[in-house]
C-alpha cells in the first residue's frame, strides 16, 4: 500500500465534502483550468485551503488538483464548485477548439510513423 | 461372739463402707467428667454442623456470586477453629472456578478476534475497492452510492476492529504520521452522524504514526458516544487546546450526561487497569470505554469524561502526551522518512502549504508553476504521474494545454508529505 493510500484513507471523501456529492454547478470537467482569486483562506477546510495554495501560484487544470489532493476527480469538483461560489477561484474553459491540433494531422503523422517502422 | 469378734466385725463393715464411698465418689466423678466430655463433643458437633450449614448455605453461594464478578462480600467462618477445611475447600472452588472462566475467556477471545481478523481485512479490501471506484466513476449519483456504501465500510471496520482491540489484537492499519486535524475528522469519516462534529481551526501539531490509528479509534468512540447520547439536532463540538506536555482534544456534546454510577464505571474502563472482561459488556455490548482504556494503556494517552460540558452534556478529554505528536513542518518527518522505502520517498506528495517555496526539505528545487510556460519546450512528464495512473491521459491532455507553466526540473523531490 503506498504511502498515498495510507493517507487517504484516513479522512474519507465524504467528510471532505460534508457528505455532498452533486456539485453545485456543473460547469468542471478534467481540463478546466483554475485560478485563485483571492488570498483570504480564513475558515475553510483543510482540503479547499491546500487547493487554493495549489491554485495561488498560477493556473491548474482540475485534474492536476485532484492529483495533488489525492482526491478523485468528482470529490475535487464539489470542491471547486464550492471555491467558486463563494468567490475563492475562477474558472476558464480549458482550450479552445481552434488551439488542439489538427486530428487529421496527428493521424497523419502516426500512419507516417506506421509506415516507416 | 465376743467383743473381739464384734470389733473385727466393725472393723471390717467399716471399711466396706469407706471402700463402697471411696468407689462412689469416684464413679460420681468420672461420670460428671464422661457427661462434660459428651456434651463437650455434641457441642463440637452442632458447631461443625452449623459451620457446614454456614458453608453449603451462605459461604459457597455467596463465593460462586463473587465469582460472577458480582459485588457480594464472601462471609467469614462462624467459628474459625471448625472452619479450617472449609477455607481450604472454598479456595480450591474458587480457584478451579477462575481457572474455567480464564480458559473460556481465553478461547472466546481467540475466535472472536480471528472472526474480527477476518471481517477488518475485507472491510479494508472493500474500502480500496470503494476507492478505485471513486477515482474511475465521475457521474455524482455514482459518487453518491459509493460515499454511502464507503460510509457504512468505515462505521463496520470501527466496529470490528474496536472488538479486535478488545480482544488483545492491534489496531492494525499502519499509517504515517497525520496532523492532529486529519486525525479527528478521521475519526470522524468512521461514525455515524459525522456531519453533527463541528472542527476546530487547523492546528500545526501532528500525531506521531504508531499512534495515529489508536488515537483515531479513540477519538471515534468517543465522537460516537457523544452524538449517539445527544439530541440529533444539536452539534458535537470538539476543540484542540495546547497543554503543559502535550495537546488536549476535547469533544463536548449537548446531551444529557452520565449518572454517577455511569461515571465510575467509565472512569474504571478508561483507566485500562480493570479486566475486559468480554462477557461482562452487556446487551447491547458497551465497548467504547472498555476500548479507549485499552488503546489509552497501551500507547500512553489519557481520556477522561467526568467532567460536565458548558453544552450541558459529557466533556470527553483526550489528552496526548508529547511522546505521541509531532510538528507538521516539513524538514522534521521522523516517522514517515523511516517507513518509506527510498523510492517511495521521492514521490512528490502534494503541497500542503509550501513553507518552504525554494527548497525542498532534502535541499532541492521545488517545482514551481508561476512563470509562463515556454511553448516550444518539451514537456517532461512530471513525476506526478505516477501516482494517477487512472487520470493519466487528462492529467497530460491538461499539462500540455490548459495550463501556463513551466516545465518541472526533471529532478526528484523530497516527500514534503505533512
Amino acid at each position: 500500500m503506498s504511502a498515498d493510500r495510507r493517507l487517504q484513507g484516513l479522512v474519507r471523501p465524504y467528510v471532505v465534502t460534508g457528505g455532498r456529492a452533486h456539485a453545485s454547478r456543473n460547469t468542471f470537467d478534467a481540463v478546466t483550468v483554475v485560478i485563485a482569486t483571492r488570498e483570504q483562506v480564513a475558515g475553510l477546510s483543510p482540503e479547499k485551503k491546500r487547493l487554493m495554495e495549489l491554485c495561488r501560484g498560477g493556473a491548474l487544470s482540475v485534474a492536476e488538483i485532484a492529483a495533488h489532493l489525492s482526491l478523485p476527480i468528482s470529490v475535487t469538483k464539489v470542491l471547486l464548485s464550492d471555491l467558486v461560489d463563494s468567490g475563492h477561484i475562477a474558472t476558464h474553459a480549458a482550450v479552445s477548439h481552434a488551439a488542439r491540433p489538427d486530428m487529421k494531422l496527428l493521424k497523419d503523422v502516426l500512419d507516417g510513423l506506421r509506415a516507416r517502422l | 461372739m465376743d467383743r473381739q469378734t464384734l470389733a473385727m466385725a466393725f472393723w471390717v463393715l467399716l471399711a466396706i463402707v469407706l471402700i463402697a464411698v471411696f468407689l462412689l465418689v469416684r464413679q460420681h466423678r468420672t461420670t460428671r467428667a464422661l457427661r462434660s466430655r459428651a456434651e463437650a463433643a455434641e457441642a463440637a458437633a452442632r458447631t461443625v454442623a452449623e459451620e457446614e450449614r454456614h458453608l453449603v448455605e451462605v459461604r459457597l453461594p455467596a463465593l460462586a456470586e463473587s465469582l460472577d464478578h458480582r459485588p457480594v462480600e464472601v462471609p467469614g467462618p462462624r467459628s474459625p477453629e471448625a472452619a479450617e477445611t472449609h477455607d481450604r475447600v472454598l479456595a480450591l472452588f474458587a480457584h478451579s472456578v477462575r481457572q474455567a472462566t480464564e480458559r473460556g475467556e481465553q478461547s472466546a477471545r481467540a475466535t472472536l478476534k480471528s472472526m474480527m481478523r477476518a471481517v477488518q481485512s475485507l472491510s479494508n479490501e472493500q474500502q480500496v475497492a470503494i476507492s478505485a471506484m471513486q477515482e474511475r466513476h465521475d457521474d455524482p449519483d455514482v459518487l453518491a452510492g459509493l460515499m454511502r456504501v464507503d460510509h457504512m465500510n468505515s462505521q463496520l471496520n470501527r466496529r470490528a476492529q474496536a472488538t479486535a482491540v478488545l480482544c488483545g489484537s492491534w489496531p492494525g492499519q499502519q499509517r504515517s504520521a497525520s496532523a492532529l486535524t486529519d486525525v479527528v475528522r478521521g475519526a470522524t469519516s468512521r461514525i455515524r452522524d459525522y456531519l453533527r462534529v463541528n472542527l476546530p481551526a487547523e492546528s500545526d501539531v501532528a500525531v506521531v504514526s504508531r499512534a495515529v490509528e489508536p488515537v483515531v479509534l479513540a477519538v471515534a468512540e468517543l465522537l460516537d458516544n457523544a452524538a449517539r447520547h445527544s439530541p440529533p439536532n444539536t452539534s458535537v463540538e470538539v476543540n484542540f487546546q495546547q497543554a503543559h506536555n502535550g495537546m488536549v482534544v476535547m469533544i463536548d456534546d449537548g446531551g444529557v450526561g452520565m449518572t454517577v454510577e455511569e461515571l465510575n464505571r467509565a472512569a474504571r474502563l478508561l483507566a485500562g487497569t480493570g479486566s475486559n472482561d468480554i462477557n461482562r459488556l452487556g446487551d447491547p455490548p458497551q465497548v467504547g470505554f472498555a476500548v479507549i482504556g485499552v488503546l489509552a494503556r497501551r500507547y500512553g494517552f489519557r481520556v477522561s469524561v467526568d467532567t460536565r460540558s458548558p453544552y450541558g452534556g459529557v466533556r470527553a478529554v483526550v489528552f496526548l502526551p508529547t511522546e505521541l505528536l509531532t510538528r507538521v513542518s516539513k524538514p522534521t518527518m521522523p516517522d514517515n522518512a523511516v517507513a518509506l522505502p527510498p523510492e517511495q520517498r521521492r514521490q512528490p506528495r502534494p503541497d500542503a502549504d509550501d513553507a518552504a517555496p525554494g527548497r525542498t526539505p532534502g535541499g532541492l528545487p521545488r517545482r514551481r508553476r508561476t512563470q509562463p510556460a515556454d511553448q516550444g519546450s518539451a514537456v517532461v512528464p512530471a513525476p506526478a504521474t505516477q501516482r494517477v495512473p487512472t487520470g493519466l491521459a487528462a492529467w497530460k491532455r491538461g499539462t500540455d494545454s490548459g495550463r501556463a507553466t513551466t516545465p518541472p526540473p526533471p529532478v526528484a523531490e523530497g516527500n514534503t508529505q505533512a
